[in-house]
């Protein structure tokens, strides 16, 4: 009879320990960094696609359930996932705990004075795409370490451990992508939307403008012949686009001006061969140093 | 408009009788305007540009604390403001999980049911539903309980709803002289509503939603005399409904820009109606009698370029859109039938800040009898916009 108690109490004990600490994330971006943080002590799921456009997502019955027994959830922030509000009112779930990781991100294009709709998709508490920068990357990976650590404190070292590995490999990638982007410091591009200011200010690359007349306002004619006399004045080579837009614009422009569209997804698995936000960068900094 | 004024005074300060707060909800209009032109020559509509008066929808909507939050819908139609919903959702925190939502609102039969026309991909409300719930669809103040079941690999939802009732009763006799006269046939008797959802991802592009709805509940009280006997007493006699509905939407998106939507609804009416027979003593004899109906929509939607979309939609039900109501015609009608065939094309220039909507209907009449009636044809153009923040669309 002790003997069983005891084989209870140790598989009670045991499983307690092997609880894992159950994620989901608005973005593959979050949800890649969260598993190479919690590795195995963790379960974790995502919302967007990387190949959606997370600025606009329907709102489905099945992310309601993903975020049911959930314990943390993480977002970018800043006005990003508007959707996402309406998915955890729908799971019901009064114990989920939401986790901005914008709060220690230096934050850009913070609007001033007056903010409407005659401005485009603004967003009114700064531009959310601060991934795009590999340093915000390990800012990002350290609100995540300290999420995970304060709900399972028992895991926290091996959490830092992870944290560590981590930096240290992203550190060592930030070189490698600094040097390939050297040869297109202080040189301009064209952005299709206004996504790329993160990623354009850690390398230095200059942006002359954006295939949008304004942000999330489709391409007009008119906006399309300033761009066209814009990239012929500037000897602008690249218009850099995330792939879940539509390339007609681009292509349009590229064939007045022989300028390079450069495609790329922003999001893990966003396109095939970026299974991690490391592949991601890689893929950016390569298609862009590569069209030099 | 005085009163609407006050009641909205009145929503800005409910949120502040208790506690201090400085936030304020979200508010929102949605502002349409039609132009249309029928083939119907004994109308005076018929060939010419027939405008409508411009209609809009102020949402108020917001969060009460964490648990909870509340919406209001003021809409102004046909000249008139009315409030259009007035509700509030208890969201989490509920044992089981459960949500209540409590008021005035759209009742979740059926999918469409509960979306806005604004947000359908066509202008004219489906025949069925114009038969069975009456012009506004079936809007009724109760209370509904919603489970999330727990089927771990697909979601799947029930709701349970008790309702006034009076939307089921507005197909009814009315006096032309006394606009509230249907409320007295029912008296005090709730209806029931329950759907029963389940959702599905096919795969990362597609998903289909099925469900399965029901109403149960008295629609008509009236006196009967079952003896044709002028002298003798009538009998009051409860006219019962049972609706079953069946819905399903099937939707394909590949990419932001592009999506195929086949969607549809069926429902089926159970119903004890008031008929007349032969002369008993001295007048007809008055009796009831079952009916089985039924009505239901198919359409399909292709949405491309992000910002157009093209659709057609086949509509039948029994009962005559367009008559009056009484005791043998619209869901108590078992005996003629309306058919119809839909077609839209919608451009969206700036994501849904702003649409046009050109949108024909062609509907069609059988009568048991007979009797001929030209099919009618209606064109609409419609402008659409937005105003203020608005949510993500549910599936």
């Amino acid at each position: 009879m002790k003997k069983i108690f005891l084989s209870a109490l140790i598989l009670l004990f045991g499983t307690l320990a092997l609880a894992e600490v159950k994620v989901v994330t608005t973005t593959t971006i979050i949800y890649d960094l969260v598993k190479e943080i919690g590795k195995e002590k963790i379960k974790v799921d995502y919302i967007c696609r990387g190949d959606q456009d997370p600025h606009f997502l329907e709102i489905l019955p099945s992310n309601m359930l993903k975020l049911r027994n959930a314990d943390l959830v993480f977002k970018i922030g800043l006005g990003l996932e508007m959707w996402l509000q309406q998915i955890i009112d729908g799971s019901r779930n009064d114990k989920l705990k939401l986790i901005d990781l914008s709060k220690d991100i230096e934050k850009k294009e913070i609007p001033t004075g007056k903010i409407d709709a005659s401005q485009g998709d603004i967003h009114p508490f700064g531009n959310p795409h601060y991934w795009l920068n590999p340093e915000n990357a390990k800012i990002m990976a350290k609100s995540i370490y300290d999420a995970l650590s304060d709900e399972s404190p028992e895991n926290a070292k091996y959490f830092k451990k992870n944290l560590d590995d981590y930096i240290t490999k992203l550190d060592s990638k930030i070189v490698e992508w600094k040097t390939k982007m050297s040869g297109l410091k202080g040189k301009p591009i064209i952005t299709f939307h206004k996504s790329w200011v993160y990623f354009s200010d850690r390398f230095g690359i200059k942006i002359a403008g954006q295939v949008e007349p304004k942000p999330g306002i489709p391409p007009t004619p008119s906006h399309n012949a300033e761009l066209i006399s814009n990239i012929k004045k500037s000897n602008i080579k690249i218009i850099l686009m995330e792939n879940y837009y539509s390339d007609n614009a681009p292509n349009q422009l590229s064939q007045s001006t022989g300028v390079k569209v450069i495609k790329v997804a922003n999001a893990v698995y966003g396109q095939s061969g970026i299974n991690s936000y490391i592949q991601m960068m890689d893929v950016i900094v390569n298609s862009l140093s590569n069209n030099l | 408009m005085k009163n609407i004024l006050l009641f909205i005074l009145v929503l800005f300060s409910i949120t502040n009788i208790h506690s201090q707060s400085n936030v304020n909800p979200d508010i929102s209009l949605i502002g349409s305007f039609s132009a249309f032109t029928n083939n119907v020559e004994e109308t005076p509509e018929y060939g010419k540009l027939n405008f409508e008066i411009p209609s809009m929808e102020l949402y108020i909507d917001g969060y009460l604390n964490p648990y909870s939050r509340a919406t209001a819908n003021i809409a102004y139609e046909e000249g008139e403001f009315g409030v259009e919903e007035l509700y509030a959702q208890i969201l989490r925190g509920l044992p089981l999980n459960m949500q209540i939502k409590a008021g005035k609102y759209l009742v979740g039969f059926g999918k469409l049911n509960t979306i806005h026309p604004h947000a359908w991909q066509f202008i004219e409300r489906s025949l069925f539903h114009q038969i069975f719930f009456g012009e506004e669809g079936l809007n009724d103040i109760g209370v509904n309980f919603s489970f999330i079941l727990p089927t771990e690999s697909f979601y799947s939802n029930l709701d349970l709803g008790i309702y006034k009732g009076d939307a089921i009763a507005k197909t009814e006799v009315l006096d032309p002289e006394d606009a509230n006269s249907y409320l007295d046939l029912r008296g005090n008797s709730p209806i029931f509503v329950g759907r029963l959802s389940s959702f599905f991802d096919l795969d990362d592009y597609t998903n289909l939603e099925v469900g399965l709805s029901s109403s149960y509940g008295i629609h008509a009280k009236m006196n009967f005399n079952t003896f044709g006997d002028s002298s003798a007493e009538p009998e009051n006699k409860s006219l019962k409904y049972f609706y079953g509905g069946l819905d399903f939407k099937l939707k394909y998106k590949p990419d932001s820009y592009t999506s195929l939507t086949v969607q549809g609804e069926g429902l089926i009416n159970n119903r004890q109606v008031f008929r007349q027979g032969n002369v008993g003593l001295n007048i007809p004899i008055e009796r009831v009698e079952k009916i089985n109906t039924l009505g239901g929509f198919i359409f399909i939607d292709y949405s491309f370029s992000k910002q157009f979309y093209v659709g057609a939609k086949y509509d039948f039900t029994y009962g005559i859109i367009g008559d009056e109501p009484s005791f043998t015609s619209l869901s108590n009608d078992d005996r003629n039938k309306t058919q119809g065939i839909s077609g839209w094309f919608g451009y969206y220039p700036i994501e849904e800040t702003l649409a046009f909507r050109l949108g024909v209907q062609n509907i069609y009449f059988k009568y048991d009898d007979g009797t001929s009636q030209d099919s009618e044809t209606k064109v609409t153009l419609q402008m659409l916009f937005s105003l203020g923040p608005h949510k993500a669309h549910p599936f």
